[in-house]
């Protein structure tokens, strides 16, 4: 029996960033999602919105293909978990409210392009002044420095300039374009890197007692996790393409009802596989007798696996071989995740309900907390929905005061 | 004048680690200035320490890229657990340390007498993360897995591809350094936690889920509609054109994303084709969806004749996004990621100075720097365990005849 106590956190014991106050503001996913990780682990995170709210908001996916502002899947899961209110940071009052919130906030996060940041008030300088304690976390495409800082990107962009979309594709099909990860990878990288800036830097004031300034650059949260294909230019100056050859069998399948990702990287696990497929007599030919041997011939070896695969199951092949300790892997539909025993057994996904959406299961922990649990509290706000609670409640402004705002189009 | 207080100083981090997620992991923490102890064994080096790309083609542990990448700023000890001398070793560290780091298939930790009841009694607000394949509970936990199947596993495959293609990797072996990082953000969470309570914990990560973590959208839309988006290349449905396209010479691409009506009507002009602009094939981003083959190939006319380089420099002169499909030679030649600066350059005793990938992340009060190269097999084992364990020059000796330190 294993010794974890994962199994059992009270689910009501505060999260592990229980008391941090954070801001964040910006578009789409790289802000949002490290608001999203401190505000699942506890803090309280309040998303700031142009009146005409976040990109996300007008991106769907959208119940029944109907865009709506309050229903965009991409939005609603980002942003749980989070106050929203609005603001127009390019109005002196706009940017006036901005500066009293940040007064007691312990992290501002935000990734607006660096051509922006002045004329939205977002200089760090000029926001540590009221609170020296505050550690701002700014994301942008090539960083606030540099000769690229003022380029434009979008996800795709960064894919491209963080040298990743050149592994990814066709191989032997060099008439097709390299191709790029689906959905908002290079957002979530940076999102995930901010995260653990932000709280490096608070964990730092602990110590210092002072707040700072973090520069990340998309290009380089990417450059820094292209496995072993940017460090091969500095060793040994070969430049991995998805041209070139690769020396592990390992491909995508088709079975009967979906398709197997199969890998065998150790030599035992080859032979796990034979024995699973009743060892064919020709799995003992010198074609496949090791590794390189079926690296160098994988179009033979692919098309009698693909043979073999044919009538079966993927969830027969998978479990089979994972009993044989061979380590191939389902190549999963997004309802074949929302079924899965093993991660349904975990309790991964976290239902909840919003006022417009209806209840939805969203991907819930990415880890467990034994004492201090990630939660789903609340889901994602509507737009300003939180207004009057953090205007009126938190920052001390009468009602009519907010009316006024809201006249002025400043909220 | 670099400050010499680093945000991680004093946090001490005993990493059993291996291969890539959960290396990672530790090197964020190794970037934030704590002090990072992998420990290692002959009897299982680590598989980065064995593959390609090896410095000038000479192969040896000390040597490989990939090693050398991801343990930047660590310490390195030999110590053989299979030894009951090994595991007293390692039971100092831990309760010499703030953090253990693991990334073995579940259960392996316990089978081995290092289990986290074991080093709680130890070290009773350890922090001690797990990074497996699917985590510590569930029926499929003691699964084998490797981080390319976390891209499958995830679903982000089977929306990635082109239409007509079986669903297809990434390229790289993604699940692993998303996993290593998604762990870093947990353990300084825990830190965050064990500060105001004084209480550490176990953290239970699993590869997969943090992976499913990254196609979100893909799990509320079949929640919402009960079907995932399809593949779709490099097209984007909100914005066209939206892909790469050909360019000058041999496998040149430049990535283009046209956000909307007027940013097409500037690329037109860009482009000088006014009958592009007026084309009613092209007019709204739903007349461009509509004729998206069509419009890509017209885009393709003009791109293929000029550089990825040319292309980018006049789409990003008028606020358009594009940028060449770069190579690992063109970042390491990239004077902008070398202004900034980026990459970490330190002397190595066996290659050198070869120009690391560094940190992501500029601080301005406590800045992080790469401190040390990654360290040869074994470098710090004395050093560790005089230094930090207290043990004397004649213990480490019988321990290192004994078989111990190895």
């Amino acid at each position: 029996m294993s010794e974890h106590p994962s199994s059992m956190p009270d689910p009501q014991a505060p999260g592990p960033l229980h008391g941090i106050r954070v801001i964040e503001c910006g578009h789409m996913v790289a802000a949002a999602y490290a608001g999203k990780l401190m505000a699942d682990l506890g803090a309280e995170v309040i998303k700031v919105e142009e009146l005409s709210g976040d990109f996300a908001r007008q991106r769907g996916p959208y119940p029944g293909n109907t865009p709506h502002p309050e229903k965009s899947g991409l939005f609603l899961y980002l942003n749980t978990n989070k106050r929203g209110v609005t603001l127009n940071l390019e109005t002196t009052k706009g940017r006036e409210l901005f500066q009293r919130l940040v007064k007691d906030a312990d992290v501002v996060v935000h990734n607006y392009h660096p051509t922006q940041i002045a004329s939205l008030g977002l200089e760090y300088e000029t926001l540590a002044q009221q609170n020296p304690k505050l550690v701002m976390t700014s994301i942008s495409p090539f960083g606030q420095t540099g000769p690229h800082r003022d380029y434009t990107a979008h996800d795709l962009t960064m894919w491209t300039a963080g040298g990743i979309v050149f592994l990814g594709g066709l191989g032997g099909r060099p008439d097709l374009p390299p191709l790029k990860a689906a959905g908002q990878q290079a957002g979530f990288q940076a999102g995930v890197n901010a995260g653990i800036a932000s709280l490096g830097a608070l964990y730092a004031r602990l110590g210092t007692g002072r707040g700072q300034h973090i520069d990340i650059s998309v290009q380089e949260c990417l450059v820094a996790i292209m496995e072993n294909n940017y460090i091969a230019w500095p060793y040994d100056q070969t430049t991995p393409s998805r041209l070139g050859f690769r020396l592990i069998p390992q491909d995508v399948l088709p079975c009967r009802d979906g398709y197997i990702y199969v890998l065998a990287v150790e030599e035992h696990q080859w032979q796990n596989a034979v024995e699973l497929m009743g060892n064919p007599e020709w799995a003992n030919t010198e074609l496949f007798q090791d590794f390189v041997a079926r690296s160098v011939n994988w179009d033979a070896l692919k098309a009698l696996l693909e043979d073999w695969l044919r009538d079966k199951s993927v969830q027969e092949v998978y479990h089979g071989a994972q009993k044989r300790r061979v380590p191939f892997a389902p190549v999963s539909t997004m309802g074949d995740l929302l079924k899965s025993d093993h991660l349904n057994a975990r309790g991964f996904f976290a239902e909840i309900g919003h006022p417009e959406a209806g209840t939805l299961r969203y991907p819930g922990a990415p880890f467990k907390f034994a004492a201090s649990p990630w939660t789903l509290r609340s889901p994602a706000p509507c737009l300003g929905q939180h207004n009057e609670e953090v205007y009126c409640g938190q920052l001390g402004l009468a009602p009519e005061e907010l009316q006024a705002l809201q006249e002025t189009k400043v909220i | 004048m670099m400050s010499e207080q680093l945000p991680l100083s004093g946090v001490r981090v005993a990493d059993f680690t291996w291969v890539w997620a959960g290396p990672f992991c530790t090197l964020q923490l190794a970037h934030l200035g704590a002090e990072v102890i992998r420990i290692e064994s002959e009897s299982r080096l680590c598989v980065t320490r064995r593959i390609p790309p090896v410095a000038d083609g000479e192969a040896g542990p000390n040597r490989c890229g990939y090693f050398n990448q991801y343990n930047q700023g660590k310490h390195s000890i030999c110590l053989n657990l299979k030894k009951p001398e090994g595991l007293e070793v390692a039971k100092k560290l831990v309760a010499a340390s703030d953090i253990v780091a693991e990334n073995f298939a579940a259960g392996v930790m316990d089978r081995m007498g290092l289990g986290y009841e074991t080093l709680k009694a130890i070290k009773p607000d350890i922090i001690m993360i797990a990074l497996s394949g699917y985590g510590a509970t569930g029926p499929e936990s003691p699964y084998v897995s490797y981080g390319p199947a976390q891209v499958p596993m995830s679903g982000l495959a089977s929306m990635t591809g082109f239409p007509d293609s079986p669903p297809m990797s990434v390229g790289f072996s993604y699940g692993d350094p998303n996993g290593g990082l998604h762990g870093a953000f947990a353990v300084l969470a825990a830190l965050m936690h064990r500060a105001r309570t004084g209480e550490g914990q176990y953290i239970d990560m699993s590869q997969w889920e943090t992976s499913v973590a990254l196609v979100g959208e893909g799990i509320m839309a079949q929640e919402m509609n009960g079907a995932a988006p399809q593949r779709m290349g490099n097209r984007d449905p909100h914005m066209a054109p939206h892909g790469l396209f050909r360019c000058e010479g041999e496998d040149r691409w430049v990535s283009i994303a046209v956000a909307d009506d007027a940013e097409w009507q500037r690329l037109c002009a860009l482009m000088e084709k006014p009958d592009l602009a007026s084309d009613t094939r092209f007019v709204t981003l739903a007349d461009r969806k509509d004729n998206e083959d069509v419009l890509e190939a017209a885009v393709t006319d003009w791109t293929a004749t000029r550089s990825a380089e040319e292309v980018t420099r006049m789409l990003q002169a008028a606020g358009l996004a594009a940028f060449p499909a770069v190579t690992n030679k063109e970042l390491a030649e990239d004077e902008h990621l070398r202004s900034r600066p980026f990459f970490a350059e330190l002397e190595h005793p066996e290659v050198g100075v070869r120009q690391h990938a560094g940190i992501p992340w500029h601080f301005s009060d406590t800045p992080c720097q790469v401190r040390r190269p990654a360290p040869c097999f074994g470098r710090d084992t004395e050093d560790v365990l005089q230094r930090v364990l207290g043990y004397a020059t004649d213990e480490v000796a019988t321990l290192k005849d004994n078989g111990v330190l190895t």
